[in-house]
């Protein structure tokens, strides 16, 4: 209905004064965060502008068919195996009682403890020649059996064990936070388990999967390491081979910027099938799930069903990194090990916080601010994920290193003060840059919970006389709660886990796991990386095991 | 005490208006209804007033101070405004002495005031329950003592019985409002049900996609409707338009539009205007009988009546003087 | 108890950053006794050297790890500010880059100029090879008798079709290989050559060399190309498993009639603003002493760049070979038209 006097009302005029008034204190820390978060991807941006190098053509006629053909592939295949195993085990966590069921509920987050690179170290160890799985098929006398796994359908099955959990996390919490009476509702009308499942409960759950499934997608895409042992030729390892064997960073730029496209893609998919679905029950945050009891042999087959994702992508790689660590412990073990494990524990907590912290005022101020554009612009702070960790690590080169030369400058001019790299080389600057890393990781869960807390709770709380910052911690953080322990956890193990970004901005004497574990599997000593891949495991086993049972009494 | 002049709001950027230039005042003391058909902007005007949502155009005065402009904008926080959501909105992890308390735990006697409006809403005994312990009609109770627990100068209620059942309702609607007028609170609320709206409001204001259509006390927007959209709020309306004034043989202005309650129509007895009908279909309502006629010039038409006997072939008519006229 | 964990995390993470930040300090004041190390190399060996030569000098080493490629660009970005002293690589091409780049200094010392033969270092100076690795073929035992191999050209012949393993060419090590091939036969040739080689892959390329290695031994070929100290490596590996495998191949050091086996070093460069430039041309010339180039071939398995020491035990066993003597500098300015041409040959 075009109203007379709208043209009016909706002038340049009358749009700027109310810009003025509506933009609020939190609409520019929405901002500020974002540049901040955003200034390495624009550094790298700007080089987009200068074009792609010389060989582009070449890489084109070359390489990008099968860049894309395997990338292709392997989002598919990656889709559709973290589908079936995250949701179907969040399911029945979620709604079955069986025997260890509190047990599974956190030793199906577990592979995420294991590097995906190592996970295809381990299982190319298994089936290699003379691997652990030759010699069982050897000692039948199976000679004949030999599985080849350094393919891309071996590189999408790693990929998918050792990815699951993202999906699964997401949509269990949804799951547990489901209002019950929906699915009462749904058997009262005589559908049964498995048709509310996929009738109600899956449509429901959708934004919770997906925005799991994204992450790993956006991990899929992201992968080096394993794709680069198994051979197969992704977009990121086309990056590193423009960049460093081609020798045109421009070109690795560019490519990345297409990468960079296609998440951006899917996170506009993901929005998109979004639009409609606005989740918010007031009642759903307390409801108590009633867990089915079936069977002795269905909570048997529930049990096996729910096991073996758990012994694909955890404890088979445990083992044969245990059998490893075995061989080499001699080499490998000693008190240095010891402190550079606290360092990396330490490392990965400190981040996790501060991305979570980052996360939360994004998403809170974003919120807060009456600015429409500034709620999409906060979206983009999760871009940061789909860049591969070597070119954010120079994207965060850029500007820091530009700040110190400034600051060198400045000090020696003003109080003749001499000084070395001051933000460049430190933890600032490897915090800052997993921070950019992994925003989308914090991000995602509390998102997804804080969607789950209807608007009407909070505006309750301002129509009390309470402000926004109150609000927040006294009514809003206690119900998204969930969320912000899930995405501490998840930051903290991929901050341990990561590698690329961390070779290159380490400081000197400050070492992690994940380096170590690189440095002799780089070498081509896998059997010597098993001990500190066991220590990033169990460091990051503990604090998931610890924070589970912490959701759980909840 | 509330003036309200040319408040707007569009969604999309001026494609469309949610509120479409309302202006009204409310007098101190007050309650008011706003009643209109979902879609009507009934809950963007209360968010409006509530500072929840941000006007495109118009100011909102409250208490002789302008709290929403084109330049000027309190925070919800800071208007003093009591609002009840339709879906109560308690704290689910708060008790209900907790959930009373939050808004006034900066005063000093904040125990006394909370158990005071908790005995007011009479839940004393229950103060130490949470939220989901308590029956849709109690937590509706829990919101009012809460949203009244720091004196607000203005009270809103949101589609406030909309999630209960008839009879909870009935009884909760007199209840809130004997609480209210005790509180001699002024108190806007809104619904899509006339009833509520009649039983309660010193006055009610009608909104129609975005704009005031009318805004009088109760009888005499029963009486004197001013559009039929008005009139057919509050209660069963037929329109006449011209196959049925030639079925009546009653010649009205064609200029105008015309309407005729249910209620004064009369079967089998002297009026003005009469013509016969044949029953078509008898359905028992209870109270009612819904009838569907088949007028002589072949004309249909749905009435409900109390009589109990009718016979097939009836008469049926009404007097001009209760024909509502209305000029559009 | 959350609470106390949360403590003791941060009591931790404090603890163990302070200590950082401490030796960060002191390696501040006693500027003149550190020397910080940009490597690529990440050996037991090296850190094993780079204790000794702390024991021996009281310069402190600071090691930063990562691949090549990152280090040169972290270089270049930190500009004079790097703290760089050295720069470390496993092949002569990433040394060559990184002076294209003027990120290294030429370094006038005799004791380099003495040990070090010259077509293993830069002409300028400004590079140092420290180890050598040969790129042989390994074959296995009952398939293949070493009178059928003769050359590297010779396995793009039609008789090895579908016999041959090698790894990615995305491996630095075949790059300078191909790159060798650019320089002695000609673009042309060495194009026909990788076509050939392609053809001949058992399978699609993946893996380390030492898959390399199993995969012959398990039957998927006949022939591997790999480096020298790998092989080395596998028979002294902690898993018996690899020992034995290693057993089962025989190795052969190609183009000995001819121009040689192909060479490729690890090497080392003093950064062009190494705050503590004297460390560094003490830290390298301390890599070329006898007692270090003994470390090198007895823990690692490669070749002594000095001729006064014999490559001892095991790689004197494999006997003694004639080297492709080409300028190694050659390497690193054909590495990109090798990568050209690796990609228009199909070779993944």
């Amino acid at each position: 209905m075009k109203q007379a006097g709208s043209s009016d009302i909706f002038s340049i005029k009358y749009r700027l004064e109310r810009l003025k008034r509506d933009s609020n204190k939190w609409s520019i820390f929405t901002l500020a965060i974002i540049l901040f978060i955003a200034l390495p991807v624009i550094s790298i941006g700007v080089k987009l502008f200068a074009g792609p190098g010389e060989t582009w053509g070449h890489i084109v006629d070359h390489l990008l068919p099968d860049y894309i053909g395997n990338s292709l592939f392997l989002v598919v295949v990656c889709s559709i195996l973290v589908l079936i195993m995250g949701v179907s085990t969040a399911w029945l966590v979620a709604r079955f009682e069986f025997p260890m069921r509190e047990q599974m509920e956190w030793l199906l987050i577990l592979p995420l403890a294991i590097p995906s690179y190592i996970v295809a170290y381990a299982y190319a160890g298994l089936f290699d020649y003379g691997g652990s799985m030759d010699l069982i098929f050897r000692w039948f006398g199976w000679d004949f059996i030999r599985i080849d796994i350094m393919n891309k359908t071996g590189l999408a099955f790693v990929l998918s064990i050792s990815l699951f959990p993202y999906v699964y996390v997401s949509s269990r919490a949804f799951f547990l936070n489901q209002a019950n009476n929906l699915l009462e509702a749904s058997k009262m009308l005589g559908v049964g388990e498995v048709r509310s499942f996929f009738k109600l409960m899956l449509p429901l759950a959708r934004p919770a999967i997906i925005a799991g499934l994204i992450l790993v997608l956006m991990e899929v895409l992201n992968d080096y390491g394993a794709a680069q042992y198994f051979g197969v030729n992704t977009f990121t390892t086309g990056i590193f081979r423009a960049w460093f064997s081609l020798e045109e960073p421009e070109t690795a730029v560019y490519l990345s910027a297409l990468l960079i496209v296609i998440v951006f893609a899917l996170i506009l998919i993901e929005k998109w099938q979004r639009r409609n679905i606005k989740v918010s029950n007031s009642k759903s945050n307390i409801t108590y799930i009633h867990r089915k009891k079936g069977s002795a042999w269905m909570q048997f087959f529930i049990l096996l069903a729910v096991l073996i994702p758990v012994i694909l992508g955890f404890f088979i790689p445990l083992v044969q990194l245990g059998y490893w660590a075995i061989l080499t412990a001699h080499n490998v073990f000693n008190m240095d090990f010891l402190m550079l494990s606290l360092q990396s524990f330490g490392i990965a907590f400190i981040t996790a916080l501060i991305t979570v912290i980052v996360a939360t005022l994004l998403i809170y101020f974003s919120k807060w601010s009456f600015l429409g554009f500034i709620k999409s612009i906060a979206r983009l702070g999760i871009l940061g994920y789909a860049i591969p960790g070597a070119v954010i690590a120079i994207g965060i080169m850029i500007p820091t290193l530009a700040f110190d030369k400034w600051l060198i400058n400045t000090l020696d001019y003003l109080f003749s003060i001499k000084t070395g790299l001051l933000i460049n080389g430190t933890l600032v600057a490897l915090v800052y840059a997993y921070c950019v890393r992994f925003l989308a990781v914090a991000f995602n869960p509390i998102e997804s919970t804080s969607l789950k807390v209807n608007n009407t709770i909070p505006d309750s709380s301002k129509m009390l006389g309470v402000g926004n910052l109150k609000t927040f911690f006294k009514i809003e953080f206690p119900l998204i709660k969930t969320g912000i322990f899930s995405a501490l956890i998840l930051v903290f193990i991929d901050v341990l886990k990561e590698l690329p970004l961390t070779l290159i901005l380490k400081p000197f004497h400050v070492n992690t796991l994940a380096v170590k574990a690189y440095e002799y599997a780089s070498d081509e000593m896998v059997m010597e990386a098993a001990i500190p891949s066991l220590f990033i495991i169990f460091t990051a086993a503990l604090p998931v095991i610890f924070l589970n049972r912490l959701l759980i009494k909840k | 005490m509330l003036t309200i002049s040319s408040l707007s709001k569009s969604f999309d950027k001026g494609k469309s208006y949610a509120l479409n230039k309302v202006s009204f005042k409310l007098e101190k003391g007050d309650v008011c209804a706003i009643v209109g058909e979902s879609g009507s902007g009934k809950t963007t005007l209360v968010r409006l007033i509530a500072g929840l949502e941000r006007p495109d155009h118009g100011t909102i005065e409250l208490d002789g101070e302008v709290v929403s402009s084109l330049k000027k904008l309190v925070p919800p926080e800071k208007r003093k405004i009591g609002l009840v959501f339709q879906e109560y909105a308690l704290f689910p992890h708060l008790t209900l002495i907790e959930n009373v308390l939050y808004g006034i735990s900066k005063q000093k006697n904040k125990q006394e005031r909370a158990r005071e409006v908790l005995e007011l809403v009479g839940l004393t005994s229950m103060e130490n329950r949470y939220p989901h312990q308590l029956s849709g009609g109690q937590q509706q109770r829990v919101a009012l003592a809460r949203a009244l627990a720091p004196n607000p100068s203005l009270l809103i209620l949101d589609e406030p019985f909309s999630n209960l059942d008839a009879m909870l309702r009935m009884q909760l609607r007199s209840q809130v409002f004997e609480i209210i007028k005790k509180t001699g609170v002024t108190a806007i609320f809104v619904t899509h049900d006339t009833q509520d709206a009649l039983s309660v409001a010193d006055e009610i204001l009608i909104l129609q996609k975005g704009e005031v259509v009318q805004k009088d006390e109760a009888a005499n927007l029963y009486i004197k409707p001013n559009s039929v959209y008005v009139a057919s709020l509050f209660g069963n309306t037929i329109q006449l338009n011209k196959a049925l004034q030639t079925a009546f043989e009653c010649p009205l202005n064609a200029n105008c539009c015309h309407a005729i309650r249910n209620e004064s129509l009369t079967i089998n007895s002297e009026c003005e205007y009469v013509t016969h009908a044949k029953v078509l279909k008898k359905t028992f309502l209870g109270d009612n009988i819904q009838l569907l006629l088949k007028l002589d010039n072949g004309e249909q038409l749905t009435v409900l009546t109390k009589e109990r006997n009718i016979e097939d072939k009836i008469t049926i008519g009404f007097n001009s003087k209760d024909v509502l006229e209305f000029s559009s | 108890m959350k609470k106390l964990l949360f403590a003791l995390t941060i009591l931790l993470t404090v603890v163990s950053c302070k200590e950082s930040d401490k030796k960060e300090t002191t390696g501040e004041q006693e500027k003149n006794m550190v020397v910080n190390v940009y490597t690529h190399r990440h050996y037991e060996a090296d850190q094993q050297l780079f204790k000794m030569f702390e024991d021996q000098t009281g310069i402190k080493v600071n090691v930063i790890n990562s691949n090549a490629d990152e280090l040169i660009q972290k270089m270049s970005m930190e500009g004079k500010q790097s703290p760089a002293d050295v720069l470390i690589t496993v092949d002569a091409g990433r040394l060559t880059r990184a002076k294209e780049q003027n990120l290294l200094q030429a370094v006038n010392s005799e004791i380099l100029d003495n040990a070090i033969p010259s077509h293993l270092k830069d002409m300028d100076n400004q590079w140092f090879g420290l180890t050598k690795r040969a790129r042989i073929i390994a074959y296995a035992k009952d398939r293949v008798k070493p009178e059928e191999l003769s050359t590297y050209e010779d396995l793009a012949s039609d008789k090895w079709r579908k016999k041959l393993l090698i790894r990615s060419s995305s491996n630095i090590y075949n790059q300078s290989l191909l790159a060798s091939i650019i320089v002695h036969n000609g673009e042309a040739e060495a194009k026909k050559w990788a076509e050939g080689i392609v053809k001949n892959m058992a399978r699609s390329p993946k893996g380390s060399d030492r898959d390399q290695v199993k995969a012959v031994v398990a039957g998927e070929g006949d022939l591997a190309i790999v480096n020298s100290y790998y092989i080395g490596q596998m028979l002294n590996s902690s898993d018996p498993e690899e020992v034995e495998t290693a057993g089962k191949i025989g190795l052969f050091f190609p183009n000995q009639d001819g121009r040689g086996t192909h060479m490729n070093v690890s090497g080392a460069g003093v950064a062009k603003y190494a705050p503590n430039k004297e460390n560094a041309v003490k830290f390298i010339e301390f890599l070329v002493s006898e007692e270090a180039q003994k470390i090198f071939a007895h823990s690692n398995y490669e070749y002594p760049v000095i001729s006064s020491i014999d490559p001892a035990g095991l790689l004197m066993e494999w006997g003694d070979f004639k080297e492709d003597s080409l300028l190694l500098s050659k390497l690193g300015e054909n590495n990109k038209k090798a990568v050209l041409i690796f990609d228009e040959a199909s070779w993944k």
